[in-house]
């Protein structure tokens, strides 16, 4: 016989033999061969607690019932899940949670997709035995702007309070009270000031906690889920569009453990409302000072003829939320068709972007000694789930250095020379003082020293990839001396027109001081947006456009990871952006034959090699380093 | 042969007309629709009646059981939260938006059956005839109770025109 493998334990569950690593529980190691245990407080995030008692399970030789979420396998374990004794605890476990709670299935918002009503009609009794009257506590009470809580409802399994404290590490709610009295509740009832609220209302395994926007928004049933990417930040969590009669109840999160880790920030998830559609919309052309609606056709035969007509002067912004295949027909309008070299997506002066920027994914945080977070808040602000990915390694033992940006001298004194592994976080605005402090810790440590460069919008790094710069052209390429002028010089830069593009108002083209005067002046202004802007008042020319939660395409999150977008709502009368650009673009002369954004994509892999990538939702990497 | 023809004619008409004069003496099976209609079952499916407490407040509260009951997916409700201000059911929780497509629905009762509220039910009305297609969409007005203090939960509306039923054996 081989050895045996001392990492390994088998045991027999149901019958059923399985061979997991040691240190596993028995609630895993019954998944992996597909045996149900029902469960509300266990969390795969979070360390087990057992206090709803529903998960119980037959042990052999164990005297009592075990909780499966909180027993570790042990070698020739015969585990039973199914035994009448079992049966009769789940109904047991099941209507004592039900004693208090007040079934009022039909007009809770989770009723539809809560574990509670599931579980009840799969293991629990089909009648109650409780016929005194129930326990009633504060129905809808506002923990937040953001949250309800309904006290009746809560079946105290501590999921909430346990995020809390080990998966934000706020520890904003806490139990308060003992026995039937306990409740969950804010310090002194303040609101909750939680940027990662939203989450609550996605572990609840009860309508407990609820979010106010989704507030009788909708049955879950009758939802249309479309997976995409959160509009909000450089992160680029997962998330799925639900919507109903083609609106946007709610963005709900979508585990992609090497992102997000399953959670959202609440600025992505609350962030939707900025994308619903007001009413139908027709291109416009300023005609004798007023706009004038027109059809597509009239619209871009006029857009093509007055940018033919500023020549290569004329600048494009595009915005970091457009799609990857956008910004690739974007800069090919440009470069290709314009012969124009303005283009750029950035509203502020930021350092040069650099492959080297995305050398340390987003999940390797959890595997440095030592994460130094240049700017400290200002990294979380620009990309709020990262607390929740600093927080998760800092409880597995990396020490994380929150610093100023100009404070770096501390970091370096504070990292030890035998260091192995060393991360840099900070902003695209701060990246300078980030490159300094890798060159100087680099000098300084033996291990590695990579940098993560936190961008902007979702689409901020495709954006550097595909060349909407005017110094850079698509993969970092030089443009030997034909660069053109970023968007800060384009005043008194001689430019005679502008395409602006956008498609998310999170986003959007805000025009400075300096600039607003200089738009008013400008003979040309192209707008092709989704939502209405002030940009509007200046513009000659305004094409609407798709939404980020409107289209399909691909974009590229901080740490290079290419990921797709797909269409949550359904604007049929709008036409796509990128066939609007094409039909500039052959208006102008050029002969794109695009049919679809597949196609535009596939053209877009064949010119930058590493977006390949896209195919496994990967990481671009530019070159073996990264 | 036609003589005697001519003589028992009489007696032919007197014959026939008694078979009239019998007829005349039993009860009317015709019934005067639309001026006098027929008492319908008490389970009568007819068209759908949302009812209302005793203080006038809507027992719906918005919940889509009967939508998602309903075999055809006939009904459309969209619910929203009671204030103060606006208050249309007891709970925290109203139909803003009730429709029922009747030309769509095969009357099966599956919401009645599926309402906790007992909010819906199936009224007596089958007089659902009109001229247009849109016509048969019935909004939660359509469909409500009349506020009025003389209407109980189980009544027939005041809107169905059947105020007198013929007391008649068929």
């Amino acid at each position: 016989m081989a050895a045996v493998q001392t990492d390994q334990v088998t045991l027999t569950i149901n019958g059923q033999s399985v061979t997991v690593p040691k240190g596993t529980l028995i609630l895993d190691a019954a998944k992996k061969i597909g045996i149900d245990i029902p469960i509300f407080c266990s969390h795969p995030k979070m360390a087990p607690v057992a206090v709803c008692r529903m998960c119980l399970v037959e042990v052999e030789k164990l005297p009592k019932l075990q909780p499966a979420c909180a027993v570790y396998v042990a070698d020739g374990m015969v585990v039973k899940t199914t035994t009448e004794q079992v049966g009769k605890y789940q109904k047991d476990v099941l209507g004592f949670l039900l004693i208090n709670h007040p079934l009022d299935c039909p007009i809770c918002d989770k009723g539809g997709e809560c574990p509670l009503q599931d579980q009840t009609y799969q293991y629990g009794p089909g009648a109650s035995r409780f016929d005194f009257p129930k326990a009633h506590f504060d129905k809808s009470v506002p923990l937040s702007d953001k949250i309800l809580l309904d006290r009746e409802r809560c079946i105290l399994c501590w999921r909430c309070t346990r995020f809390s404290e080990e998966i934000s590490g706020e520890r904003e709610l806490a139990l308060i009270q003992r026995g039937t009295n306990t409740i969950i509740g804010t310090f002194n009832d303040e609101p909750a000031q939680s940027n990662y609220q939203g989450n609550w209302t996605e572990i609840c395994p009860v309508g407990a906690l609820t979010s106010r926007q989704y507030r009788f928004i909708s049955r879950p049933w009758d939802l249309d889920r479309t997976a995409s990417i959160c509009p909000a930040c450089s992160m680029g969590c997962n998330i799925q569009i639900d919507a109903r009669s083609n609106r946007i109840g709610r963005f709900q999160s979508r585990e992609n453990v090497a992102v997000d880790d399953s959670w959202l920030c609440d600025r992505g998830r609350f962030s939707f409302p900025n994308f619903q559609r007001q009413g139908q919309e027709r291109p416009r052309v300023r005609r004798n000072g007023s706009l004038e609606e027109v059809s597509y056709e009239e619209a871009i035969a006029f857009t093509a003829d007055a940018l033919k007509h500023a020549g290569g002067q004329v600048a494009g912004w595009a915005s970091p939320a457009d799609t990857n295949e956008e910004l690739f027909l974007f800069s090919r309008l440009f470069r290709e068709v314009l012969k124009s070299a303005h283009l750029d997506h950035r509203s502020g002066v930021v350092a040069d972007a650099e492959p080297d920027d995305i050398a340390l994914p987003i999940a390797d945080i959890e595997r440095c000694d030592q994460v130094v977070v240049l700017g400290g808040q200002g990294v979380i602000d620009a990309a709020p789930v990262l607390h929740l990915r600093l927080f998760k390694s800092e409880r597995k033992g990396v020490k994380i250095l929150k610093v100023g940006v100009t404070e770096g001298k501390r970091a370096l004194d504070a990292i030890p020379a035998e260091a192995q592994a060393i991360g840099i976080l900070a902003t695209e605005a701060d990246k300078q003082a980030a490159v300094d402090l890798q060159a100087k810790l680099a000098k300084k440590v033996k291990g590695s020293v990579r940098r993560l460069i936190v961008t902007t919008g979702p689409n901020g790094r495709g954006a550097k990839d595909l060349g909407i710069l005017p110094h850079q052209g698509p993969g970092y390429a030089s443009l030997n001396g034909r660069a053109g002028r970023g968007r800060l010089q384009w005043p008194g830069a001689g430019v005679k027109g502008l395409y602006v593009h956008e498609s998310s108002p999170l986003h959007g083209f805000v025009p400075s001081d300096a600039e607003s005067m200089w738009l008013s002046t400008l003979p040309l202004v192209v707008f092709h947006r989704f939502k209405a802007s002030p940009l509007d008042e200046v513009a000659h020319v305004i094409l609407p456009g798709h939404a980020f939660t409107e289209k399909y395409g691909t974009v590229t999150n901080m740490e290079g990871r290419v990921q797709r977008i797909r269409r949550g709502i359904d604007a049929e009368w709008v036409r796509e952006d990128w066939r609007v650009l094409q039909q500039v673009a052959n208006a102008l002369g050029a002969s794109w034959a695009y049919e679809s954004v597949e196609e535009i994509t596939g053209d877009l892999v064949r010119e930058l090699p590493p977006y390949a990538a896209v195919n496994q939702e990967a990481r671009v990497l530019w070159s073996e380093s990264t | 042969m036609a003589l005697k023809e001519v003589l028992l004619g009489p007696l032919y008409i007197a014959r026939a007309l008694a078979t009239t004069f019998k007829h005349n003496t039993k009860p009317i099976v015709t019934i005067e629709y639309p001026e006098r209609q027929k008492a319908v079952p008490p389970r009568e499916r007819g068209k759908h009646i949302l009812h209302r407490y005793a203080d006038g407040l809507e027992k719906c509260v918005g919940c889509e059981l009967c939508a998602i009951a309903c075999p055809v997916g006939c009904i459309v409700v969209e619910a929203a939260e009671n204030t103060p201000e606006h208050r249309v059911s007891p709970g925290e929780r109203y139909a803003k938006r009730y429709e029922i497509n009747l030309l769509r629905c095969i009357y099966c009762g599956f919401c009645e059956e599926a309402c906790p509220y007992d909010a819906i039910t199936m009224g007596p009305r089958y007089d659902l005839a009109d001229d247009h297609p849109d016509k048969f969409i019935a909004v939660k007005e359509d469909l409500l109770e009349p506020l009025s203090a003389s209407i109980s939960d189980t009544a027939i509306p005041s809107g169905a025109p059947s105020a007198q039923p013929v007391a008649r054996k068929w």
